[in-house]
């Protein structure tokens, strides 16, 4: 078997939640730099899969390989995984009693031991790149939605993460502020960045995406280019969910 | 622009705490405090004897009940931290521990709890009554402070914990970094309450030999026969100290409001 070809190596996996059965028999790989668009209807085990790749989602079945790292193994160090895997939520989740500023650096000073002033340099230039350097020192209540999920990007992207992971990132954004996100993500792609981004907006996965990947059920049915997608879906789930997305 | 969920733990028996926009509250308040003041030194100007003496005699009382109260807060802070944890945890022994401690706290008054751990550490080993006085005090306030930090930090977003655990915390750091001192917010104005719910309750530690503000004010009476006039002094002592600390209450918890700034 030669993981080593990928980043990213999901062997047939399952997850149960109680009776449902969330994901069956899922099988991923994903290179370095790689863009993989994750799409499907509401229910369909997207999140799941998405979340089980830092483990925040336990499977139950099956086997996931990390960066060379069986995250399913018992002994495995699962929060060295995770400095190495960024991941955005659809809610931002900023800390709120930290300053932006404090967001940033927070994670590389506690846990990779940079000295403070370093990681503020970081954290300044991340903010630039995710173009809000004048808001270094106000808190998360005081931005706008797009604004917190610039500043949570830049938050994960402070650890220096070979992958990131995106579940609905603009979903709970005014549509207005869509524009800005997605930018910050398009910018991030074209550097180069592994990523995982389960998302509605077909625009981004037609710019972006390697390999759209459709899910329905807890299963993987369709996966292949934009292109592949857009002109001519195989799967009759697949054609349903696209005439009712586009 | 998210609205601010304004989280409230239920009060429990401490004084009402005024804040600014509770005016019938607040009113309430200045005349209860202008009252018990001008009624004090109408008292121990106009009726030196006794009331004067019963204040200097008592004043010492006032201090201990200060010492067996700060004290009794620190430590069952710190017992509360834990248990709170404890009925948290994913651990089953330990939750358990965690939960038979409240359980068997909450069924049990605090007066006999108190002759409970004075008369059962006393029979181990001789405890000075202060000692057992703020040990009965923690073990008691530990739990219900316990149920308040286990309230405080589940109030905060789940994500709060996913987001951090996602960067690569662990658990430990997590609840330390980013739950807890988000949790403080929801946990000062009931932290706040039991605190002056326990200033009151020390008034009950007067039985185990502890010279605090009630204690003192029998001894007083038992000597000079005078009842009314010292608990009347004793009374107003405890009411202005509780109004003050809920005042101090509350106006810290509106230092703490906000995050912006
Ligand atoms: N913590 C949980 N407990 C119980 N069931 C869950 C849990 N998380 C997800 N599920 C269930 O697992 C299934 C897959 O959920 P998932 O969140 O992965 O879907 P999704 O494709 O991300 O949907 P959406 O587009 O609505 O976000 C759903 O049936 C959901 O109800
Ligand atoms: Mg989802």
């Amino acid at each position: 078997m030669k993981d080593n070809n990928y980043i990213i190596h999901i062997e047939n996996i399952y997850k149960f939640f109680h009776n449902i059965t969330a994901l069956k028999n899922v099988s991923l790989n994903i290179k370095p730099q790689e863009k993989v668009v994750i799409i499907g209807p509401s229910g369909s085990g997207k999140s799941t899969l998405l979340r089980t790749i830092n483990r925040l989602e336990k499977i139950d079945k099956g086997r996931i390989i990390v960066d060379g790292q069986d995250i399913t193994d018992k002994k495995c160090d699962i929060n060295k995984i995770r400095m190495e895997v960024g991941m955005v939520f659809q809610n931002f989740n900023l800390f709120p009693h930290k300053t932006v500023l404090q967001n940033i650096t927070m994670a590389p000073i506690k846990l990779k031991k940079i000295p403070p002033k370093e990681a503020e340099e970081i954290a300044y230039s991340l903010l630039k790149k995710v173009g809000i350097e004048d808001k270094a020192n106000v808190y998360p209540a005081q931005l706008s939605g797009g604004q917190q999920q610039r500043v949570a990007i830049a938050r994960a992207l402070a650890m220096k993460p070979k992958v990131m992971l995106f579940d609905e990132p603009t979903s709970a954004l005014d549509p207005e502020m869509i524009g800005e996100v997605l930018d910050v993500m398009i910018n991030l792609a074209r550097e180069g960045m592994t990523m995982v981004v389960v998302t509605h907006e077909m625009g981004f996965a037609r710019e972006v995406a390697d390999r759209v990947v459709f899910m329905d059920g807890g299963e993987i049915l369709e996966q292949g280019t934009p292109e592949h997608f857009f002109t001519s879906p195989e799967h009759p789930r697949t054609k349903k969910f696209l005439s009712q997305i586009l | 622009m998210d609205k601010e969920k304004e989280l409230k733990i239920d009060v429990t028996d401490g004084a009402a705490i005024p804040t600014k926009k509770d005016k019938g509250l607040f009113t309430a308040w200045w005349c209860t405090l202008i009252g018990a003041l001008v009624l004090l030194f109408y008292l121990i100007t106009f009726y030196a004897d006794p009331y004067l003496r019963i204040l200097k005699f008592v004043s010492d009382g006032i201090v201990v009940t200060f010492k067996v109260t700060f004290a009794s807060i620190f430590f069952s802070l710190i017992v509360g931290l834990i248990t709170g944890l404890g009925r948290i945890s994913k651990n089953r022994v330990i939750n358990l521990i965690a939960s038979v401690y409240v359980e068997v706290i909450r069924g049990i008054p605090l007066l006999v709890q108190l002759f409970y751990i004075y008369y059962a550490l006393g029979s181990f080993f001789t405890v000075p009554p202060f000692v057992a006085a703020i040990t009965a005090m923690t073990v008691c306030y530990g739990a219900y402070m316990g149920e308040v930090f286990r309230a405080g930090i589940e109030s905060i977003d789940h994500g709060q914990t996913e987001a951090a655990r996602s960067l690569g915390f662990n658990g430990r750091q997590t609840m330390f970094y980013v739950i807890i001192p988000q949790a403080m917010r929801t946990i000062l104005p009931p932290v706040g309450n039991e605190f002056i719910a326990l200033l009151k309750d020390t008034s009950l530690v007067s039985i185990l030999a502890v010279g605090d503000l009630l204690r003192r004010g029998r001894e007083f009476a038992t000597e000079t026969f005078a009842y009314f006039e010292t608990y009347t002094m004793v009374a107003l002592i405890y009411l202005l100290i509780t109004l003050i600390l809920s005042k101090i209450v509350s106006i810290s918890e509106e230092k703490m409001r906000p995050y912006e700034r």
